[in-house]
Order: C-alpha cells, then structure tokens, then sequence
C-alpha cells in the first residue's frame, strides 16, 4: 500500500511584500512537507518568514508563485467563500493574543463555531463541555475571559479550536504571552492533541521551551529552512492512541 | 445558537450608548415634533373633531373652518328632506373682537344649537355646560385661555363692543391665533355686527341614520343649485382639508419634512459611528472567527443584528420618555396629537437609522483578515 500523502505540502512556493518602493522577498521557493500526528515546530529569528509560512500553509494568504496542498487540496483553486468553507471544516487556530470575545463565557466561545458548522444546540454544548474538560478548565466553563488567567484563557482557545474535530490545527506564537508554567502546559496540550487525536500540530514561536516538546523542529532563517530536525521519537502517535 | 450580538451589546453597552441614544434622540425628536405639529393644526379642525356630526355643509371650497361664508337657510330644508338624515344644526362662526377687564384678544364666536343632545362640541362640552349657555350672553372660554382673555368664570367683557359674561370654562378648545368662545345661537347672532343682512348659519351640521353611509348622502344632498351655493362634506374629509390646508399653507409640512431628513441624516451619522467603533473593538475576535472558517457574511449579520438590538433599545427609551413628555404636555394643556400611523412612521424612522448605521458599520468587517493576528 502507498504511503497516505501528507496532509500539508509547499511546493517551491515563494512571497514578496512590496511596501512603498521597497520589495522584500519573505518566502524563497520554499518546499515542505508536514506530516500528520505531529506537534511541527517552525522556529527562527523575527523577520524570518515564519508566520507567513503558517499564513500561507493555512490558506490565510495566497502565494506568487509554487502551490499548497492541504488535504490533497490545491489551495490555489479555493476561491474566498471555499477557503472559509475549508477553513470551517478542517483547521483550527490558536492565536497569541487569544481572540476571545469579552461578553462570553468559555462554555459559549467554544460553541460558537461549532453552530456554523451546523452542530445542533445540545451537540454543540456536549462538545464544547467534553473539549474544555479534555483542557482541564471543567470546572471553569461559566467564566468569561476577564475571569480567566492567561494560561486559562490559551486553554478556552485551544479547546475552541480543537472542538470542531480538525485534521489541521495551526498555532501562532501560543505561550509568549505567558508564564514559563503556563506556558508548559499549553506545549504539552498541543503535543498532546496531535498525539491523541492524529492532528497535524503546525506551531510557530521563537520560545526555546517548545522546541523539547516538539515532535520534528523547523528552522527558518531568511525565507528559508536551513535545518530539518526531528526529536528522539517517544512513543508514535499510534502508540499513543492506544 | 450563542447570542453573540446581544451578549456583546449588554456587556459592553458603554460602547454602544452612543449608537442607542442616537437612534433614541432621533426617534423621539421626531416623535414630539409631529405630535406637536399635528397638535397646533388639529385646533383649526377642533370644532369638526370636538362634535358628532356626520356631514358638514358650508359654502363651496371653504379650506377650513375659520374660512366660512353664510349659506342660504334654506339649505336645511334641503337636507332634512333627504331621509337619511335624522337632524340638523345650524353653526354660526364669526371672527370677532375681546374686551375682558385686563386684556383684548382677537376671538373666533362659535353659536351653537344649546337643545339637550346638540352635535356642536358635544365632546368638549358637557351637557350641563351647553345648558348654561341658554342664558343671554352667556359664554364659556378654555380654561388655558382665561389669562389670555383677561378674565375669570363670572367675570364680564364685551365681543365687538357687546356685552357677554363667562359662564364656565372647559378644556379642548385652544384654537390657531387666538381663543374659541362658544355662545348659543341667539348670544352669536347678537354679537355679529352684520347679522341683520346675512342670509343664514356659516355651516350647517347633520347627523344621519346609518353614519357608515355618510359618504354616499354627502354626494346625494350636495350642491342642490335651487339652494344657493353650498357644499357638502363628511366630517373626516372636511377635518383632515382643514388640518392639510394648515400643514401647507404655513409652510410646517416642509419644516417637517426638513427636519426629519437633518434628524434622520444626524442619527445616521452618530449612531454608524458608534457602530463603527463597536465594530473596530471587536476587529481581532471577528478575524479569529473568520480565521475558524466562519463567513464575513455571517460576521455581516452579527455587526446588523447589533444595529438592530441598538434600534430596539433606542426605540423603547424613545417610547417611555416621549409618552412621558406627551403626558405632560396634556397636563399643560399643550396640543399634541399623535395616531398609530404617525407612531409607527416614527419607528419606522428609528429602525431606518440604526439599518443604515448597521450597513456602514459592516463596511469595517473588511479589516477583520485573520492574516493580520499573526506576528
């Protein structure tokens, strides 16, 4: 049997920004591929193209030249409302700065999706009750975010994230603006989930602590990856599903 | 369905007070504009509101009650030979001279039939007071007009030059440019300088059988030629040409118009930017939203149901503090009117403003791109 294809590949794809007169080359025929059950950390100094990869390899951006393919799809061919559509059905996102909605509770922000995916009331409550204790926050799901630490507050969007079942869960920068413990448990969350559930863990950060609990470690300097590393394996994923 | 619009609006309300008293101001501004407006005009129609007559006939093409001209008295044998018709007044109305002891005014004479069950002003005139004007040279003033007037129950004065006494006051008679007094028949044709020439009442009323057929004995009795000139209307008809006559005549129909376009327009503009600001506060949480697949187009119907809900509340403080301040007008005797097509246009207004700010308000969803929340 052929090995399944990997649910995210870059094909020489590149990305300029103009701003003014200036032309800067983010991304430079850059090919990758990011296999599925792993936590895949992207690592490398500011300003080196990292978050436009995450960009890119979501369908959050477009590139000139080169294709993405998620889940076998050309990304290329998805026109908005598609992309949306994608987005709504196979990928998640866990951003730095939460992006939670101050006037509702964690329970409420992890359901919200969830409708549009069109979940019943009581489907979508379940879920989002089952998530949130799988991030350890059951006994914090009337809260709203004003009442929540940091760490708390990464976790809602975690469990928000991970609600609607993605195949693709992608992670800007999720502990820096957290503590060294919280941000620990958020690592280990991510690991955890892409362990547990088989989800591609795409991450992007700069913070030292995440590249122990990385499955494979991506280093990126000018648009470029110039170092491939994959940790000593621990348990796979199948083991751990087991 | 999480009911982020609403759940949004309540828990930061600060930042959409702006947007909710906006809406509020202009629908209330509205609201007491026309309801004043229409109260002013609907004193010129007071006597055809205030009474039960079902038909009025008075001289061809009078625009309004002040405006009428004798008509023969022979009409009234015109009318009651028609069988549907069940009585007839005569109603003298004259523009006359005031001599109280402390003022001098210019007063509009109504002489009105006093037999028990009279149509003229039967609904501002108690049946006890239309008694008391049988006595000659008896009248009774609105009470709001009593300072006016330079008088008090009791006291006497003379309308061009002749002398009345005031019998008793009632409310609901405040006219347009000055003050109604009613008088019988009798006391209204003494105070007429021209009475010994004139041909007959300026209007006659009736009262018909079956009012819901008032439209069609209009047509039959009117404007017999063997009867002199004479036209006739139905109360409604004749009420609603005299309040439209003043509504153009004085130009207030377009201060009207023009000042619900400024409110509209300036309700418009601060509530889309309260809106907008609202919108632009919670610009990261919509991106992240959108960045977890959910459509700017649904995002489009959150940001509206938000200006709806901004509609609604501004609405019901409208409704409250306008009902209050009608309240308090009545109790000052300050004409107003309102009428549930008035009010319901005035809603109407309030949820065309928060439409339009929601509309403008959506525009800013285009800066929701989640691409921007990565570093």
């Amino acid at each position: 049997m052929p090995p399944a294809p990997p649910p995210l590949r870059a094909d020489r794809v590149s990305k300029t920004f103009v701003t003014g007169r200036l032309r800067s080359s983010i991304l430079k025929d850059l090919s990758l591929e990011i296999e599925a059950g792993q936590l895949t950390l992207i690592s490398g100094p500011s300003g080196c193209g990292k978050s436009t990869l995450l960009a890119i390899l979501s369908g959050l951006q477009g590139v000139d030249s080169g294709h993405v393919y998620a889940l076998g799809d050309d990304m290329a061919q998805l026109d908005t409302h598609a992309l949306e559509r994608f987005r709504l059905k196979h990928t998640g996102f866990v951003f730095q700065d939460f992006g939670l909605f101050p006037a509702l509770n964690a329970r409420e922000q992890v359901e919200l999706p969830l409708h549009y995916l069109g979940l019943t009331r009581a489907e979508a409550r379940a879920r989002a009750m089952q998530v949130l204790d799988e991030v350890g926050l059951s006994s914090r799901v009337q809260l709203k975010p004003a009442e929540l630490s940091g760490g708390e507050k990464q976790r809602v969007a975690i469990a928000r994230a991970i609600a609607k079942e993605p195949a693709l869960l992608f992670a800007d920068e999720p502990t820096s603006a957290l503590d060294a413990a919280n941000g620990t448990i958020i690592i280990e969350l991510l690991h955890r989930i892409a362990g547990m559930h088989g989800t591609t863990v795409l991450c992007v950060s700069h913070d030292p602590r995440v590249i122990s609990h990385a499955d494979r470690v991506l280093s990126m300097e000018d648009g470029r990856i110039v170092n491939d590393h994959r940790n000593v394996p621990g348990p796979s994923p199948k083991e751990l599903r087991e | 369905m999480v009911a982020l619009a609403r759940k949004t609006l309540l828990h930061e309300w600060r930042r959409f007070l702006p947007a909710v008293l906006a809406v509020g101001f202009a629908c209330l501004l509205q609201l007491l504009q026309i309801a004043f407006v229409l109260g002013i005009f609907s004193s010129a129609s007071v006597y055809i509101t205030g009474s039960t007559a079902q038909l009025w006939v008075g001289y061809p093409g009078t625009q309004s009650v002040n405006f009428g001209s004798p008509i023969h008295e022979e009409v009234e044998a015109r009318l009651l030979m028609d069988p549907e018709i069940r009585r007839v007044e005569s109603f003298v109305w004259l523009d006359a001279d005031w001599r109280g002891a402390r003022g001098e005014a210019s007063v509009f004479v109504s002489g009105i039939d006093t037999r028990a069950g009279g149509m003229l002003f039967a609904r501002v005139l108690p049946a006890t007071l239309r008694e008391l004007l049988r006595e000659p040279d008896a009248v009774i003033v609105d009470r709001s007009d009593l300072d006016k007037l330079g008088v008090q129950v009791g006291d006497a004065a003379t309308i061009n030059g002749r002398r009345v006494r005031v019998v008793a006051v009632t409310r609901g008679l405040r006219a347009l440019g000055g003050a109604n007094v009613v008088a019988s028949l009798d006391t209204a044709r003494r105070l007429d300088p021209d009475a010994a020439t004139t041909i007959g009442p300026t209007y006659f009323v009736a009262q018909l059988k079956h009012p819901d057929r008032a439209d069609a004995v209009a047509a039959r009795v009117c404007c017999s030629p063997a009867f002199g000139p004479y036209e006739v209307w139905t109360a409604p008809v004749f009420a609603r040409r005299a309040e439209m006559y003043w509504l153009l005549e004085t130009g207030a129909g377009a201060g009207v118009l023009f000042l619900a376009v400024i409110v509209f327009a300036a309700g418009a503009a601060i509530s889309s930017q309260a809106l907008l600001a609202a919108v632009a506060g919670s610009i990261r949480e919509y991106a992240t939203l959108n960045a977890l697949g959910v459509g700017i187009a649904n995002l489009r119907w959150v940001v509206l149901e938000q200006a709806l809900w901004v509609g609604v509340a501004g609405l019901l403080g409208a409704t409250g503090l306008g009902g209050a301040l009608l309240l308090l007008a009545r109790e000052q005797d300050v004409p107003a009117v309102l009428n549930v097509s008035v009010t319901v246009a005035c809603m109407a207004v309030a949820l065309g403003v928060a439409a339009v700010s929601g509309l403008a308000a959506v525009r800013s969803l285009r800066r929701a791109d989640p691409a921007t929340l990565l570093r």
